[in-house]
């Protein structure tokens, strides 16, 4: 392989304690393109049908594409790929590599296996092609935080660290992995999968380099790009506030007074997490790390008075590696339930910082009644029958969707990520698949750009936008579908879908950066053919898990006042809407509405047939 | 020796590398932050950023920055 590859992919037994190596197989890198497509491909060599998520036989595939580890923007990107335990389906966990993508690549591997169990507590050990299985025993029992910096305080350089909090240890089903402490990776209980595997961390350090087949090509089209970004008259604003300049949860001032330095993953130049200290108050000197922080204030949305409070219960939470979304969606199911007297005895402030951190503790070590809360929503259904349902939120796949009726955002147009929350086999997750309906209301002057960047064909924008004056709405079904095609091409790549990023992305240039830097011919026909393969491969990997249209289901409370609305004419949007959308969506993938199949025609399309 | 003082601002700095990817892949050929000439540390909160003995202040790492962490300033006995 020319460049991009590091060409190898790592296989580690746990159960074993065998480590090996194996040529990436060329021909598996062109039709599945990277990163987030040959972990789909691989996961299907290594998931036998019918695991339990939790089982040994659970295998977990990471993957960082071929862009990632070189200087283009955005491009760290890691991917694994698994069975989860709360969706019960195969599903994709995404973060920014921070140093982990990165380094992984510069160890010389574009995948990782990881199968078995080990017999204790172990971490993953990966120098260059040193690869050892090590005891964790005086890691395990600690958080997110502290686990990363005893490990980084072993070595000298940098590291990338991928670790789980006690929440993962215990197998909480909305424990999350987390990448050098500050990003989130695999809602749906990524790190319940980690941890009934012992694995509490994997570190990583790298010296071979990612070389790239035609450097020529990849500087003149490297500078043209950037000069497009620096150009961007929001970057400085962007650098500044990060994730706050799309949500003000706090004034300026606010942010400005705890911000103690924005981080950025390798290559990107808008550096969207955050190091934050309380300057102030009970809480004062207390230093935590996020994805963003609008993380660290997301309890101000459920009733938290004062910020400081917010940002003390999220570095908590994050400690114990566990979702806030489902954390604060179970308590709250939970107060309900005290509420109406089916659990006696006891009494959820949601909106109390030390109530919040008590229940908090209880779930990630599942004492008591966080035991039960700690399988969740479905937990929670099993033990307190019709009750727990009448006063659950909306569900998806188990889940907790972020915005709805009833959900932490306050928002109630219904766009690609609100559709794909039910559409993508995952289940619920931040992100739209990068078209443009991602929160903020956007004119539909500024689609047509848009949706021409995304790879959409001329003849499918057309049938995406309304029609008419009159009709006013947008057909969110075949954006969709072209918005996981997308996702696909970046997922692959390693570029990240972030919005305030794959805005300078389009499926053209990713075609002439992947060609530049892999070698591979390629062009935006031939890229967007293999994206769609990845996606459909995806579908295939979950209909070989019986996973069918039944799982597609619509929530009562989406289409019940004060419900969803259609996002141009932002009218109460009906069942029957969203299942057309569906129907829409089914036909434009060439998938068969009734079997929930991709058809054969399609399959054959792809040159998926085999996999079929 | 090429002409260029490198101030760092290690204030700005996000840990991005792409000044150490820059520098090492033009002095490599290869997209390799451990061979790179300026090296970008964290701890804690902290950062610092060192430059090695083989550094020829090129400034191509300044180059690279988005974050106005490091500026390069022509030398006066350059000009």
């Amino acid at each position: 392989m020319q460049g991009g590859f590091a060409g190898r992919i790592l296989h580690v037994d746990l159960s074993r304690r065998k480590v090996g190596t194996w040529p990436l197989a060329s021909n598996l890198a062109e039709s599945f393109i990277g990163g987030l497509g040959l972990s789909f491909r691989l996961a299907h060599d290594y998931i036998t049908p019918g695991t339990d998520p939790l089982a040994p036989e659970n295998p977990v595939v990471i993957g960082a594409g071929p862009l990632v580890g070189t200087d283009l923007p955005s491009t760290s990107r890691i991917y694994a790929v698994t069975k989860l335990p709360t969706s019960g389906t195969i599903g994709w966990c995404g973060a920014g590599g921070v140093t982990f993508g990165c380094l992984f690549k510069n160890a010389g591997y574009d995948h990782l296996i990881i199968e078995g169990r080990a017999d204790r507590p172990v971490y993953l050990n990966i120098v260059d092609d040193r690869v050892e299985i090590l005891d964790a025993q005086k890691l395990w029992g600690k958080g997110v935080s502290e686990t990363c910096e005893t490990l980084w305080d072993e070595v000298s350089g940098p590291a990338g660290v991928l670790a789980i909090g006690p929440a993962g240890e215990n197998r909480v089903s909305f424990s999350l992995a987390y990448i050098d402490r500050s990003a989130t990776m695999g809602r749906g209980g990524f790190g319940a999968v980690l941890g009934a595997k012992n694995l509490k961390a994997i570190m990583v350090r790298g010296t071979k380099g990612v070389g790239v087949a035609d450097r020529k090509t990849y500087k003149r089209l490297k500078t043209d790009f950037l000069q497009t970004i620096q150009s961007y008259p929001y970057l400085k604003e962007w650098q500044d506030m990060g994730m706050l300049k799309a949500f003000p949860m706090v004034p300026p001032e606010t942010y400005k007074k705890i911000k103690k330095r924005r981080l950025a993953c390798i290559s990107c130049p808008v550096g969207c997490k955050d190091v934050v200290e309380i300057a102030d108050g009970p809480h004062k000197g207390l230093v935590a790390y996020s994805s963003s922080a609008i993380n660290l204030l997301t309890p101000l949305m459920y009733g938290f008075k004062d910020y400081r409070d917010a940002v003390k219960l999220i570095a908590e939470l994050d400690e114990y590696g566990m979702d806030m979304f489902e954390f604060f969606g179970v308590a709250a199911l939970a107060a309900k339930l005290g509420e109406h007297g089916s659990i006696q005895g006891i009494n959820i402030a949601l909106d109390d910082l030390n109530a919040m951190m008590e229940w908090a503790e209880k779930i990630s070590f599942r004492k008591g009644l966080g035991d039960v809360m700690a399988d969740g929503f479905s937990g929670m259904i099993n033990a307190y029958g019709d009750a727990a349902k009448t006063y659950a939120p909306a569900l998806v796949k188990n889940m907790h969707p972020y915005t709805g009726p009833g959900s932490a955002l306050p928002w109630d147009l219904f766009g690609t990520m609100e559709l794909g929350q039910i559409l993508d086999l995952r289940g619920p997750h931040v992100g739209s698949g990068g078209s443009p309906t991602y929160f903020a209301k956007r004119p539909l002057e500024v689609f047509p750009k848009h949706l021409k960047r995304m790879g959409v064909p001329e003849a499918a924008i057309s049938r995406i936008l309304p029609e008419s004056d009159e009709s006013k709405q947008l057909n969110v079904g075949i954006l969709l579908k072209y918005s996981h095609q997308w996702f696909s091409i970046l997922g692959s790549l390693g570029v990240c879908a972030r919005g305030q990023i794959n805005r300078f992305y389009n499926a053209g240039l990713c075609a002439d950066f992947y060609k530049a830097v892999t070698g591979i011919p390629t062009d935006l026909d031939e890229l967007s053919l293999r994206a769609d393969r990845v996606w459909n491969l995806y579908k295939l990997l979950n209909v070989r898990e019986g996973v069918d249209r039944s799982r597609e289901s619509i929530p009562d409370q989406w289409v019940q006042a004060p419900g969803f609305k259609e996002y141009v004419s932002e009218t109460p949007i009906s069942r029957d809407e969203i299942l057309r959308m569906i129907k829409d969506y089914y036909r434009e993938q060439g998938w068969d509405f009734e079997t929930g199949y991709p058809s054969p025609e399609t399959l054959s399309r792809l040159g998926l047939e085999s996999l079929g | 020796m090429a002409g260029y003082d490198i101030i760092t601002l290690e204030e700005n700095c996000t840990g991005c590398l792409r000044c150490q990817l820059a520098c090492s892949y033009l002095y490599t050929g290869l997209f390799n932050p451990s061979a790179a000439r300026i090296q970008v540390r964290f701890s804690g909160t902290g950062c610092a950023i060192d430059f090695t003995d083989e550094c020829n202040h090129c400034g191509v790492c300044a180059d690279s920055c988005f974050y106005d962490a490091l500026k390069k300033v022509k030398r006066e006995d350059d000009e």
